[in-house]
């Protein structure tokens, strides 16, 4: 078991989403940096069907009371075992009474902690993740509170203590990132001088930005002036409410592009511009409030090659720590 | 007029657009302005493709004049995905033939009620009049001479949810009614950082309820007695789902009084509330021949 | 005196007043308790409550009020 001594500032139940109910509103929550988080279950010999902790911004302080395989990977938070400072991406065994907490964050913004077996909650929908607005999933769907105890499931035997995944495949953080996205949707509604302003404009990632999406201040967007379709309403950064997908950045009001991430809000009525490629959405999960982001356009295709580049790189940790 | 920024990303001259979102997802404009049309060739494509059970296939999103898909670009390649979209489309055509096998379900509403109430008085700074409520900004905008015959209005014809959706369960409410009969307002000039949940309320042309408390936009008229999301499935008719609506269903609101709101609401709170509901066909083809008499059969079979 | 740093512990917006019409959590020459509230950070549409884990005098100010704050950086000064 898992008790909670401190909870950090959001620490959630997490696994790789929840899929199948978007039509109903439902978003897939999970890890928002799904590369992190596979490397931290597959340290302790867990797969991606196994629920870890997602650890925001303050890391939680967390005591066990039975032998476990521990691994964090992610962001920047450096880790200790009682009170002692052990590497990241790295696979740890801690013993009864030992207590798990982290150091202020370096870089990055969100660690995983896996943990051999699985952080072991009922699954909703066919996950264990946490989606907060709902109370679903996770622990009561809900952020860990002090005092609460997380069960784990049966722990497969293949942990090995002291596997570390190699530096070049760790995930670095800087606080310049740049987000691939490709152009589609409702880009037709901004004037050309704006969707080229769009992607040479430093955005600077809000305070407010969390699971359901990242808000950026730096530019200004214009629409195209026309007669409002019926439904669709006068504002001219509006269209008839119609799906967001998970990555989609929309512009209300011209001005604070909003991206929208793993809790996104499914539907509405604001033109969306671009879609950040599934390759990158875990950097954009990673940046943090004040960081700053460039959108960098490319096509379906290059979309494409680097989702297969992003796979074959957990491959290699695969290889790497000969659990492939 | 300014340009658009992509001539090639533009709506073809019916409106219709298909992109990408990202490699995962495909979003298929099918019409620039909500029309009932638009909304049942997405049901149309979109029940389709769900019985063809396509590998890839991870989610199938009717929306307003539109749908969204999103695959697995590793079992499907997403321009092989888009081609047979597409194909689906001319199968499909203007749903002419298109018969809707849904449900309709009476959804009481208690207008004018005091929680909604407070809350549009709390917000009176971020509204478009605010010397005046959203029920008689609304009523006017819309034609009604007061906002006894504007309730009327939008009770006196059901609502097929057209979308579900922004957060679990919301469903969006197209009024079937003509085109001339539609009524539209706009969102809050900026949003409340409140709104009661079960709250009814309307933006641009669709009707909507809020499943929980949290921000939002649009105009609030009501509140509903009935919830539309059970998070732990205490209520038979979330048995099965925690959310309550979908896609395609037909939700014929009624103004009640406050006793029956209050009796109902007991019944949420002992655990055997249940919606009024029948299973009906909707018949386009019947409704554009004669509106006002397919919705009043409908509204016979739920009322039998 | 031994010298004692505030940090933040997380990144965000860094707050002196519980509300803007509200006189500063502290101010400097002030004493604080260990425990006690000394400002707040705002970071995903929450706000929390930033703590001394010291008692001392409050000598000086490292950050502006409202001024954007990554984790660990220092936030005050006590002695």
């Amino acid at each position: 078991m898992l008790r909670v001594h401190r909870p950090g500032l959001m620490t959630t139940v997490q696994d790789a989403g929840r899929v199948g109910a978007y039509h109903l509103g439902m978003p897939p929550s999970g890890a928002m940096d799904r590369f992190s988080f596979s490397v931290a279950n597959l340290l302790v010999g867990n797969t991606d069907a196994h629920a870890a902790l997602e650890c925001t911004y303050l890391g939680p302080e967390i005591e066990f009371t039975e032998p476990a395989h521990i691994a964090v990977t992610g962001a920047d938070m450096p880790l200790k075992i009682n009170g002692e400072p052990v590497d990241g991406w790295t696979c740890h065994a801690v013993s009864p009474g030992e207590v798990v907490s982290f150091d202020f964050l370096k870089a990055g913004a969100r660690a995983y902690l896996a943990v051999s077996g699985g952080i072991d909650v009922p699954p909703v929908l066919g996950s264990r993740s946490t989606y907060t607005l709902t109370g679903t999933g996770g622990l009561d769907g809900r952020a860990l509170r002090e005092g609460d105890e997380l069960k784990t499931g049966a722990a497969a035997t293949s942990a090995a203590a002291g596997a570390s995944v190699p530096e070049e495949l760790r995930t670095v953080h800087p606080s310049q990132v740049e987000l691939r996205v490709v152009v589609g949707l409702a880009s037709y509604r901004l004037v050309p001088e704006s969707l080229a302003a769009f992607f040479t404009t430093d955005w600077r990632v809000t305070p407010d930005a969390n699971r359901v999406g990242y808000r950026y201040r730096g530019g200004a967007i214009e629409f195209v002036d026309r007669t409002p379709p019926a439904g669709a309403g006068s504002d001219p950064a509006n269209v008839v409410d119609i799906g967001y997908p998970v990555g989609s950045i929309q512009v209300p009001g011209g001005s604070e592009p909003i991206a929208l991430l793993h809790d996104a809000v499914t539907a509405g009525g604001y033109a969306t511009i671009a879609t950040i490629i599934s390759a990158d959405l875990g950097r954009a999960g990673q940046s943090r409030t004040n960081d700053v982001t460039r959108f960098v356009e490319v096509t379906l295709e290059e979309a494409l090659t680097a989702r297969h580049e992003l796979a074959a790189r957990l491959t290699r940790v695969h290889e790497a720590l000969g659990a492939g | 007029m300014t340009a658009a920024a992509r001539p090639e990303l533009a709506p073809g001259p019916d409106g219709s657009l298909y992109t990408f979102g990202g490699d995962e997802w495909i979003v298929a404009q099918l019409s620039e302005s909500m029309s009932l049309r638009a909304n049942l060739r997405a049901q149309a494509v979109t029940r389709r493709l769900a019985e063809l059970a396509l590998p890839g296939v991870v989610e199938i999103c009717p929306s307003n004049a539109a749908y969204m898909v999103r695959i697995d670009p590793d079992v499907v390649h997403p321009r092989a995905m888009l081609e047979r979209l597409k194909e689906l489309a001319e199968e499909v055509g203007e749903a002419e033939d298109f018969v809707l096998q849904t449900r309709i379900v009476d959804v009481p509403v208690l207008f004018r009620d005091e929680w909604t109430h407070e809350t549009v008085m709390r917000f009176r700074d971020r509204h478009q009049t605010p010397d005046r409520t959203d029920l008689e900004f609304a009523a006017e905008l819309n034609g009604y001479p007061d906002t006894d015959s504007f309730i009327a209005a939008m009770v006196g014809a059901p609502f097929i949810v057209s979308m579900i959706g922004f957060v679990p369960a919301v469903p969006w409410g197209y009024q079937l009614v003509p085109a001339d009969r539609q009524i539209e307002v706009p969102k809050y000039v900026r949003p409340r950082t409140f709104t009661p949940e079960r709250a009814f309320g309307w933006g641009g042309g669709f009707s909507a309820i809020y499943p929980v408390d949290g921000a939002g936009g649009y105009q609030l008229f009501g509140i509903c007695p009935g919830p539309i999301v059970d998070p732990a499935q205490r209520l038979a008719d979330f048995r099965e789902q925690f959310t309550f609506p979908r896609p395609g269903d037909i939700f014929r609101y009624r103004a009640i009084e406050r006793a029956e709101y209050d009796a109902i609401r007991a019944t949420v709170e002992d655990g055997t509330f249940r919606y009024r509901q029948r299973e009906v066909e909707f018949v386009p083809h019947d409704w554009f021949a004669d509106p006002d008499g397919t919705v009043r059969r409908l509204e016979g079979v739920l009322d039998a | 005196m031994a010298e004692h740093i505030v940090h933040a512990p997380f990144p965000g917006v860094f707050y002196r007043r519980p509300d803007p019409e509200s006189p500063p959590f502290v101010n400097e020459s002030d004493t604080v308790a260990s425990g006690s509230v000394v400002g707040l950070i705002e970071v995903m549409k929450m706000f929390q409550e930033i703590r001394s884990e010291a008692d001392g005098t409050v000598t000086e100010f490292l950050v502006e009020n409202e001024a954007a704050v990554d984790a660990g950086q220092p936030l005050m000064r006590l002695t």
